[in-house]
């Protein structure tokens, strides 16, 4: 009876502990920390929680801090639907969000723009770069969402424009073959359509797509199909972890293929990880530099990064950079918001128009400038190509093949994607 | 199951009907009646995190009710229910985005059509029991999910597809104080409708059924025609809930209709009282309210010293998912009769107090 009693006392105690109280400026963050996507999803969510705590430690928005509510959703777009209900309601509406998925972002494009609630996603899908709605390709309005980075299908754009480049230098013979790969899910789907049509243009013979789910597997199965079809580019749509499924099981079967991840889908982790099999592949980069880099805004980085790494050791994958500066955005639009009538949803919107070619203050050098307006939320699309190189034994720690030279991210070349109004929105 | 009520002396039955009746006394009628008008002025007070937990009790509850009469009152077996749960949500959405039905046709349309995928799904319950059964409808979980990420057409592929609020002359319900009385008018009405069911020939022919198939059948009950039946009852049950659903969130997406939405489902009549009405209410309650609470708690414990000195850092995020797992073992070890029996001992306690025997 006692321990039933106790059983009761307890679920009576946690409901009443349950709800949550805001002070400040509230924000939400919505992070993958044990969801399909958790791989990168936890060094972008630790680089934007960082940044946030950072602030605060700072005085906050000029003197007013941030009240962050960070929520695991475990990359369900239903959850992360539910969870957004409850941080815009009330008189604790949140200011501004931090998200992270395509799907989730997505669904919620219609509600934030009601809501008039910036959303900072961790998602490039180009469905989210069409403020007004008027893109050519039937976009719906998402006059509330930024992300920082160049869209997923902008990335893509570059890569095919490299790999066309790379094909004649080779001395390919005939028209190169492009397949696009990836779980069928939002995410990997976006840049899809965009991509295997500038390919045709480019004069690519594109192949079915080959898809592989977003979590790791074996997938000889997918590799075989590659080998028989001769692919000779491929784009892996999913995140790191179930990408390195793939680049390994490529290399088992002996498939010579040329892979471009996206932004997502290559770091150092999976580097690491991948070993050998990960030599060799090309992605595009988000922020200027990596964590070793000697520029002006790391010194701000390594301070951010000592809020959850006391000892300041830690090596930061590139997302976690990708977080910081995301979140160093809406910090300066949240401090033009303050000082030009408050710090409200369409108040920070519209300091996302104030300024040209920007990087936030204290992160020069890192975060590459961006631009945003009200007509076009394409904040860069300048897309930064960086082959993967692994030279030997992974068996160490990040930090230490960094520092040997075992692992290196290279850059190639910088692909200026045109900024085509037909884009838009695609 | 059966019930223990506690009836004032003097207080017998001449008939059957009065024997079969809803609420044993009047005072518990009008204790049920009074928390329903307690709940209409719920929105007047509580804020809007509270009534979308509440709001969820009410669709939950409404399709957790329908395995309840296929697990717990017919004794059959299910670990497909989010899929029904999801394709109502689906049918609403395509009725009235595609077809143009207007919301409050399109809930019991979403209904309907759901009875028919769940007589489709249950038509193997004719022939199959146990683990056999539970198998089958593990097929059916996977055949609606996979039907789900590739009917572009129906639910808009793996982006999923968007679910117009209910709108009643021109009135929107899409808010949470809104929608809150849409959830509760539907709770109670089908709540009332599966109480009655209860009384019926049918009902009871279910938990015949339930309770000893092979007398069942001796006493001439068509256990074909009754476990098919339970089956698309549950499926319509789900397919209201999933209805409700999805125009509450106006966004349905083949992801939360996992194989584990269906165990929570399981979860919430074994933990409110397999075979009891009220217990499925109380056990959805529970499920929806204990990851609050616990998320609470975990918020509590980050960045004190236990979480310090345990080095939980981001596995806090876990220790929440795995707390919820403990405390519904303890349930079942504990109190394996659910919470609807709890209750009638802690009425019985009172009733009796201060001679418990």
């Amino acid at each position: 009876m006692s321990i039933r009693t106790a059983l009761f006392a307890t679920s009576a105690l946690l409901l009443a502990t349950s709800a949550t109280a805001y002070a400040d400026i509230p924000v939400g963050h919505l992070a993958d920390q044990s969801g399909a996507t958790s791989d990168v999803g936890v060094p972008y969510a630790q680089g934007v929680a960082d940044a946030l705590a950072y602030i605060n430690s700072k005085g906050g928005i000029n003197g007013t801090k941030l009240a962050v509510d960070s929520v695991d959703y475990g990359y369900q777009a239903p959850r992360a639907i539910s969870q957004y209900k409850k941080w815009s309601s009330g008189s604790d509406k949140i200011a501004a969000l931090q998200g992270w998925g395509t799907a989730d972002t997505e669904a919620l494009t219609g509600f934030v723009g009601k809501d008039e609630i910036p959303a900072y996603s961790g998602s490039y899908s180009g469905h989210l770069t069409d403020p007004t709605g008027k893109g050519p390709h039937g976009s719906k309005p998402a006059p509330y969402n930024f992300f920082y980075g160049p869209s997923y299908s902008d990335a893509l754009r570059g890569m095919l424009m490299w790999a066309a480049d790379d094909w004649k230098k080779q001395g390919g013979q005939g028209k190169p073959k492009y397949v696009h790969m990836g779980a069928n899910h939002p995410y990997p789907n976006a840049p899809k359509d965009a991509g295997e049509q500038l390919a045709k243009e480019l004069g690519f013979d594109v192949l079915p797509a080959v898809q592989f789910a977003l979590t790791p597997g074996d997938y000889t199965a997918q590799c075989l199909t590659l080998k028989q079809a001769g692919a000779n580019y491929a784009y892996l749509g999913n995140t790191a972890g179930s990408n390195i499924s793939v680049l390994k099981a490529c290399q088992t079967v002996g498939a010579k293929v040329q892979f471009m991840g996206n932004v997502w889908g290559m770091d150092e982790n999976a580097a690491k990880a991948a070993g050998s099999a990960a030599d060799g592949v090309v992605f595009p980069m988000r922020t200027a530099v990596t964590w070793n880099a000697d520029v002006p805004g790391m010194k701000t980085l390594k301070e951010i990064s000592k809020l959850s790494d006391a000892a300041g050791t830690a090596y930061r994958p590139v997302h976690y950079m990708a977080g910081v500066c995301t979140a160093f955005y809406m910090k300066e639009a949240m401090d033009w918001a303050s000082k030009n009538g408050g710090v409200t949803g369409p108040n920070i919107r519209k300091a996302m128009y104030q300024n040209k070619d920007w990087v936030p203050a204290g992160l020069e050098g890192v975060c590459v400038p961006s631009t945003w307006t009200d007509t076009d939320h394409r904040g860069m699309t300048a897309v930064n190509i960086y082959r993967a190189k692994v030279s030997g034994d992974t068996g160490a720690s990040v930090d230490d093949l960094v520092k040997a030279g075992t692992i290196k991210l290279e850059k190639l070349t910088t692909v200026d994607v045109p900024r085509k109004p037909e884009w838009l929105g695609w | 199951m059966a019930s223990v009520s506690i009836i004032p002396s003097g207080d017998y039955k001449t008939s059957y009907g009065s024997d079969t009746t809803i609420f044993p006394t009047r005072t518990s009628r009008n204790f049920a009646i009074l928390g329903v008008v307690l709940l209409l002025a719920c929105p007047a007070f509580m804020d809007r995190y509270w009534l979308s937990l509440l709001i969820q009790i009410g669709y939950l509850g409404i399709a957790a009710l329908g395995l309840n009469i296929l697990v717990g009152f017919t004794g059959q077996i299910s670990i497909g229910h989010s899929a029904f749960f999801g394709f109502g949500a689906f049918a609403s959405a395509w009725a009235s985005n595609s077809l143009g039905v207007p919301v409050a046709l399109a809930i019991p349309l979403a209904g309907m059509m759901t009875t028919l995928v769940g007589l489709l799904f249950g038509m193997p319950a004719a022939r199959l029991k146990g683990l056999y059964l539970a198998i089958a409808t593990l097929a059916a979980q996977y055949i609606l999910q996979d039907f789900f990420a590739r009917a572009d057409w129906f639910t808009g592929g793996t982006a999923g597809t968007i679910a117009e609020p209910l709108t009643i002359l021109g009135f929107a319900f899409d808010t949470d104080e809104r929608f809150f009385y849409v959830a509760l008018v539907a709770l109670v009405v089908m709540y009332i409708l599966a109480t009655n069911l209860m009384r019926t020939r049918d009902g009871r022919a279910l938990v015949a059924v339930r309770d000893h198939y092979l007398s069942a059948e001796i006493m001439g009950i068509n256990l074909t025609k009754y476990r098919t039946m339970s089956f698309g009852i549950s499926a319509f049950y789900a397919g209201i809930g999933g209805a409700l659903y999805a125009h509450y969130l106006q966004f349905v997406s083949v992801e939360g209709f996992t194989i584990l939405f269906s165990i929570q489902f399981l979860g919430m009549i074994i933990i409110g009282g397999l075979g009891s009405i009220m217990g499925t209410l109380m056990g959805t309650a529970f499920m929806v309210f204990l990851p609050e609470a616990m998320q609470a708690l975990t918020k509590l414990v980050s960045g004190t010293a236990i979480d310090t000195a345990l080095n939980l850092k981001d596995n806090i995020a876990f220790l929440r998912e795995m707390s919820i797992g403990l405390v519904i073992i303890l349930f079942l070890v504990f109190e394996p009769d659910g919470l609807a029996h709890r209750w009638k001992q802690i009425k019985a306690y009172w009733k009796l107090y201060p001679f418990s025997h």
